[in-house]
C-alpha cells in the first residue's frame, strides 16, 4: 500500500486471568521450623554412608501440592543453617495469604560425628555433632503455591537456590515437564551412536575394570555426588 | 585397579585369594571435591558425549514457518460479524481519512451526520482487511491503509454529507461504495450532483411519457387540420360578407364532427 504507515495500537487482546481453581491451601501456609536434633536423639553413631547422595533420587521427584519449587541439581547435605535461611528468606519474601510453601525434605535425621580440633587420628570415633539431611540430584527441597504466577515467586527461589550447598535451580511444573521432554529428546536424536550406557551394559573394550559397578545405573551422568546436566 | 592371583596347586586346602583384588587408593567414590577420573574414564566420557543433530540444509536457509493465529477470540469474530453487516444493509459506504480531532468536533460532526440519517463507525483496519478480501469488495482495500473511519447510511444523501464534511478539515474523503458501485472523490462529487432519484425517474417517465401523450394529438392531426382550415375559410367567407348573419358553416362543420 502506498502513502505513510502511521503506527497504531491494534485491537486490545483480553487475556482471561488466570484460573486457579483446583488449588488447596494447607492449615499452615507458612514453611514449618524444622529442629536441629531429632525428638529422640540418635544413640548409636552411624557410620558415614555417603550413597545417600550419590545417583539420582527416588523420593520427592515430582509435584504434589505446590506449582513452583527448587530442584536439586547435586547431591549433598543439607543442615539445620540451611533450614533456617530457606524458612526465613521464604518467609520473608512470599505472602502467606495467596501462596503457601511446603518442605519436601525430612528435619534432619543423620547424624554427623566431628573429633574435636587440633587431635591427632585415633582414640575411637568422635562424637555426634549435628545432624543433616541426605538430598540426592532431582529431588525437590521446596514446593511453592497458591494463587501467583512463576514470575512472582522465581527471584527468591532462586535466591534461596544459589545459597544451597549443592547446584539448585527454580522449577514450575511446566518447566519441570519441559526439562523432561527435552532430556528423551535428546536421548532420541543423539547422533552418537557410542553412548555410555551402551558401552557399559556390553563391556566394550573391557571398560568395567576402570568403571563402577553403580555406573551401570548411573549411566555416565552421576559423578560423585555431581550431577552432568550436558552428558545424555 | 586389579590385581591376578592365584594359589598353588590346591588352593582350597591353605586358604584362597580371591581371582581379582581391587586395589583400595584414593579418595572414597563421593567425595566434597571433583574426584579425578581415571584416564580411560575420560577417554570413555569424551568418546560418548552428545551430538547434536546437524540437518543437511541449515534452518536459517529455509522460510521460516509463519504460524498462523488462529482467531479464536470471540470479540475479533464479533467485530467482523458487524463489519459483514454494515456491508450488507447500507447502500452508501464512504471511507474518510481521519486525522485527529477535538473530542467536541467529533461529537458536532456525528451530531449533523446522524440528523441525517448517516452514522459514524470506527474500525480497525486488521478486522476490515480480511473481512473485505474475502468478500467482492476487494477493490476497496487500498483505501483501508491509515487511520480511517466509514460513513454509512441506509439512502443515498450525499450532498448533505459533503456539505457537512466541508466544514471539516480533518475529514477527507477517499472513496466511497454506492450501491455496490466504487466512486473516487470525484464521482462522488459528480454523484451528488446528479438529480435525486425521484427527480430522474420523473425525467424518464416525462420523456417515455412524451410520445404516447402525442398519439391522440398525432391521430387527430387530420382532423383538426381541416377543422382549422374550415373554420379560416369560414372567417374568410364571412369576412368577405359582412353582414350576412347566418353561419351555416361552423354550424355544419361541428354537425359533421
Amino acid at each position: 500500500p502506498g502513502g505513510v504507515v502511521v503506527p497504531r495500537a491494534g485491537l486490545k487482546k483480553y487475556v482471561l486471568p488466570p484460573d486457579y481453581s483446583g488449588i488447596i491451601f494447607p492449615e499452615r501456609t507458612k514453611l514449618k521450623f524444622m529442629d536441629k536434633v531429632p525428638a529422640v536423639p540418635k544413640v548409636r553413631r552411624e557410620p558415614r554412608r555417603l550413597r545417600d547422595i550419590r545417583g539420582p533420587s527416588q523420593v520427592a521427584t515430582d509435584f504434589t501440592q505446590g506449582q513452583y519449587g527448587i530442584m536439586a541439581l547435586g547431591g549433598g547435605y543439607l543442615h539445620w543453617g540451611h533450614f533456617e535461611m530457606i524458612r526465613l528468606t521464604i518467609g520473608r519474601s512470599m505472602d502467606p495469604k495467596t501462596m503457601f510453601a511446603i518442605w519436601r525434605v525430612p528435619a534432619p535425621y543423620k547424624p554427623v560425628t566431628r573429633k574435636s580440633l587440633g587431635h591427632r587420628m585415633g582414640g575411637g570415633k568422635g562424637p555426634i555433632d549435628h545432624y543433616v539431611t541426605a538430598v540426592k540430584s532431582g529431588c525437590l527441597v521446596v514446593e511453592v503455591g497458591g494463587r501467583c504466577e512463576f514470575g512472582e515467586v522465581k527471584p527468591f527461589l532462586t535466591q534461596v537456590a544459589r545459597k544451597l550447598p549443592f547446584p539448585a535451580v527454580a522449577v514450575s511444573r511446566d518447566g519441570l515437564r519441559q526439562m523432561r521432554q527435552e532430556e528423551e529428546e535428546k536421548k532420541l536424536n543423539n547422533q552418537n551412536p557410542w553412548t555410555f550406557e551402551r558401552v557399559v551394559t556390553a563391556n566394550m573394550l573391557g571398560m568395567r575394570k576402570y568403571l563402577s559397578p553403580y555406573d551401570l545405573r548411573l549411566k555416565g551422568r552421576y559423578w560423585g555426588k555431581f550431577f552432568l546436566k550436558h552428558r545424555v | 585397579m586389579a590385581a591376578l592371583s592365584g594359589g598353588g596347586g590346591a588352593p582350597w586346602r591353605r586358604g584362597w585369594l580371591p581371582a581379582l583384588q581391587f586395589v583400595r587408593r584414593g579418595s572414597k567414590a563421593v567425595t566434597r571435591h571433583w574426584k579425578a577420573m581415571h584416564f580411560q574414564r575420560q577417554k570413555l566420557m569424551a568418546v560418548t558425549e552428545y551430538v547434536a543433530p546437524r540437518p543437511a540444509v541449515p534452518p536459517r536457509c529455509l522460510a521460516p514457518r509463519k504460524e498462523t493465529r488462529e482467531e479464536d477470540n470471540g470479540y475479533v469474530r464479533l467485530l467482523r460479524r458487524q463489519v459483514e453487516e454494515v456491508f450488507r444493509n447500507n447502500r452508501l459506504i464512504a471511507v474518510c481519512q481521519y486525522n485527529s480531532m477535538p473530542g467536541e468536533d467529533v461529537v458536532l460532526m456525528r451530531h449533523y451526520l446522524r440528523k441525517h440519517n448517516i452514522e459514524v463507525k470506527f474500525v480497525l483496519n486488521e478486522i476490515v482487511r480480511p473481512v473485505l478480501s474475502q468478500s467482492k469488495y476487494k477493490n476497496l482495500l487500498p483505501l483501508f491503509v491509515a487511520r480511517n473511519i466509514l460513513l454509512v447510511s441506509r439512502e443515498a444523501k450525499v450532498k448533505e454529507m459533503l456539505r457537512v464534511l466541508k466544514g471539516v478539515p480533518q475529514i477527507n474523503l477517499l472513496g466511497a461504495c454506492i450501491d455496490d458501485t466504487i466512486l473516487s472523490r470525484k464521482g462522488v462529487e459528480n454523484f451528488a450532483k446528479l438529480p435525486s432519484l425521484e427527480a430522474s425517474q420523473g425525467q424518464t417517465v416525462g420523456a417515455l411519457a412524451l410520445l404516447p401523450s402525442q398519439t391522440s394529438s398525432l391521430l387527430q392531426r387530420g382532423s383538426a387540420h381541416l377543422t382549422a382550415l374550415l373554420d379560416q375559410h369560414i372567417r374568410r367567407l364571412q369576412a368577405g360578407e359582412t353582414g350576412s348573419p347566418a353561419e351555416p358553416g361552423p354550424a355544419q362543420s361541428s354537425g359533421a364532427h
